[in-house]
């Protein structure tokens, strides 16, 4: 498979949805388009179709810088031995009830 | 998203490259854990190059896919019918812009992958080298041909590959009005005039055994079987989900009236299992290679839209870099 | 009960409105597949879908008010073609990208102003329509108004064919501004039309053409000419099975 383009290659743009009001805004697809305006109004035809949103990011794709997968290990396995930051590393005396 | 045999490969064509041993190994430990792979993650080449050729040929079958049934669309004999064509033969170019999206993540532009298709150097599913000639194959191809479809796509939103299966997953989810839509006017058709259901049972003799070939080639015939599923991309068999989808077609078709054009078909108490006839295979590969009804006029259609949108697509591109100039001049001189 | 569901309006007006949705949901409908880019071929379904959908809800109340079993099907479908009242314009081909923008942006320019006070009118059951319909015209104007701009500031090619594009249709302008619509007021309207129109037109640095006085005979004759292929093709099917439901 070649990678060189037969003609100018139209940017593409990330989408992210939000589904509804008081919800984060997530990712759901990408898409191409000229420029960020009209990309925002063709993601609403393309990933909205069925009601799925009521508001819409687009990120040009070459915009996102992302975590290094070979680091995944280093930089999020040492987290796993931090029990004491969740609740249940903590015994509660029955009388006492929920806290 | 309609694919046969995902992945066709016709014999003498490219086939995956070998990779050496020690990525290969680490890959597979890592499939074997049920793990998803994501776009930046190491993976073998060939697993790259098999996956690019199967997520495109899928996008094309969609977007290809749009051309038979968007035929129908001027001639919906009803008004609610012609809305629901519309919004399904929509759908199917969402899917394949899901998809081409999906592949791009791989490194490819999709505009090489249209190039592709286009030099007739890409596959798409065979189903649609098939003319639509009445308006009963509308409901034929939803009830049928989406029908096989979502079989066939319903074990790929738990591929390995992370952007083909959420992909997946929301095809699947769009896909669940396609067949029933089919299915309805198939169904009105049965219930209607004596030729309007006439023209029901002529369209599902046409497109019974196109339908059953969609699942590709048996298991002893399937070159790359072993690899895609071992790759975590296929799994389950193409004569596992050919059978399934002729289980629970059967019944449906005597429930609409409509005979199935395979007097070898019969209940196998033993195997549990409805009994088929044998599938035309020289058919089959004559079609994927380029041999079939609407071959050339498929491809042709595809390429006259592209080029016809060359000039749209590069005045986009012209405005948008007057636009993005002129915002930078603004910012200077701010 | 039923009276509430009857529109007041007179059936000239409903059938303007309806027929000039449907031809042109139609038209838009044949780029299905073939659009220029995937994107926009999604995007211009969606419109198409919209018209199609204001349509059927206008001849729904067409037919409502005719009662005998008439049905949006038999006034779509078993209508002969003089009996439809829509806009020329929209009989028209599709022509290229251009034209299809360059028509999108001049009616759906004119539906804005017209749904919007249809929408505050008193009429209910056209009010009701017409709140929906605003917003999809909107969307629509905003869509086609935006292509316009781009080839107007494209590439010379782009800029000659929107040119082009302009200088067919404009001649049809002339019966947009002249069809009144019960229930708005023609004068506002028109007046928005422009101001939308050339907005878009500075924008894009397009000048607008002149007004001709009327359309001409020969206008005339070929858009009735490009309605009767439009329905010969869009009622094939539902004629040569008279009284079958699908
Ligand atoms: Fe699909
Ligand atoms: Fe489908």
């Amino acid at each position: 498979m070649t990678t060189e383009a037969p003609e100018a290659v139209t940017p593409l743009f990330e989408v992210f949805v939000r589904s509804k009001q008081g919800l984060d805004h997530k990712h759901v697809g990408s898409l191409h388009a000229s420029d960020a305006q009209h990309a925002l109004t063709l993601a609403r035809d393309v990933y909205t179709r069925r009601q799925e949103g009521v508001s819409i990011w687009v990120v040009p794709s070459n915009a996102i810088t992302a975590s290094d997968p070979a680091l995944k290990s280093d930089n999020f396995d040492p987290m796993a031995s931090k029990v004491y930051r969740h609740p249940t590393f903590y015994d509660i005396p029955d009388e006492i009830g929920h806290m | 998203m309609y694919t046969q045999a995902f992945d066709i490969v016709v014999a003498g064509e490219t086939s995956p490259v070998a990779d050496d041993g020690d990525v290969q190994t680490a890959f597979l430990a890592r499939i074997a854990r049920d793990e998803k792979i994501e776009p930046q993650d190491a993976m073998p080449e060939a697993y790259r190059k098999t996956l690019i050729r199967q997520i495109s040929q899928h996008a094309h079958s969609e977007v290809v896919g749009m051309l038979p049934e968007g035929g129908w669309i001027t001639r919906a004999p009803s008004l609610k019918r012609k809305e629901i064509l519309l919004a399904k033969v929509q759908d199917e170019g969402g899917h394949g812009l899901y998809l081409y999206s999906a592949a791009e993540t791989l490194g490819v532009t999709r505009e090489s992958l249209v190039e592709a298709l286009h030099a007739g150097k890409a596959k798409y599913s065979s189903i649609f080298n098939y003319p639509t000639e009445t308006w009963a194959d509308i409901g034929t191809i939803g009830w049928l041909v989406d029908g096989a479809a979502i079989m066939n796509q319903v074990p790929l939103c738990r591929c390995s590959y992370g952007p083909y299966a959420r992909a997946m997953i929301r095809i699947c989810k769009e896909e669940s009005f396609h067949q029933r839509q089919g299915f309805d006017i198939v169904r009105s058709l049965c219930e209607g005039t004596p030729a309007q259901k006439a023209m029901a049972q002529e369209s599902i003799n046409r497109w019974w055994w196109p339908t059953l070939m969609m699942f590709g080639p048996h298991d002893s015939d399937s070159t790359h079987t072993g690899e895609a599923t071992d790759w975590g991309i296929k799994r389950i068999s193409n004569d596992a989900l050919r059978q399934k989808f002729v289980d629970v077609t059967v019944p449906q078709a005597a429930f609409l009236g409509l005979t199935l054009p395979d007097s070898a078909i019969m209940w196998n108490a033993e195997r549990g299992h409805y009994d088929f006839g044998k599938i035309d295979w020289d058919e089959f590969w004559r079609v994927v290679k380029g041999d079939g009804p609407c071959n050339a006029a498929r491809v042709s259609d595809r390429v006259a839209a592209f080029d016809e949108g060359r000039w749209v697509r590069e005045a986009a591109a012209a405005h948008a870099a007057k636009s993005a100039l002129s915002k930078a001049s603004l910012k200077v001189a701010a | 009960m039923a009276e509430s569901r009857l529109t007041a309006l007179p059936e000239s007006t409903l059938l303007t409105l309806a027929d000039t949705c449907l031809l042109w949901g139609h038209r838009l409908s044949e780029w299905c597949g073939h659009g220029p880019v995937l994107e926009e071929d999604i995007a211009l379904t969606n419109t198409a879908l919209d018209l199609i959908g204001q349509a059927r809800a206008l001849l729904q109340l067409v037919a409502l008010r005719r009662g005998d079993e008439v049905t949006e099907d038999a006034l779509a479908y078993f209508r002969e073609p003089e009996a439809f009242c829509n806009l020329m314009m929209v009989a028209l081909p599709n022509g290229d990208y251009a034209l299809t923008m360059a028509r999108s942006m001049l009616l759906a320019a004119w539906f804005v102003p017209v749904w919007d006070s249809l929408a505050q009118g008193t009429d209910r059951p056209l009010a009701n329509i017409a709140a929906d319909a605003v917003k999809e015209s909107r969307v629509q104007l905003r869509h086609a108004s935006d292509w316009v701009l781009r080839f107007g500031d494209g590439t010379d090619e782009s800029r000659r064919r929107i040119e082009s594009a302009l200088v067919s249709l404009w001649p049809y302008c002339d019966e947009l501004l002249a069809t009144t619509v019960d229930g708005t007021d023609q004068a506002e309207r028109n007046a928005s039309w422009r101001a939308s129109i050339q907005a878009t037109f500075d924008a894009a640095t397009l000048s607008m053409p002149a007004l001709p006085d009327a359309a001409t005979n020969l206008l005339t004759a070929t858009a009735s000419a490009s309605r009767l292929t439009l329905l010969a093709e869009m009622q094939s099917l539902a004629r040569q099975h008279p009284g079958a439901s699908w």
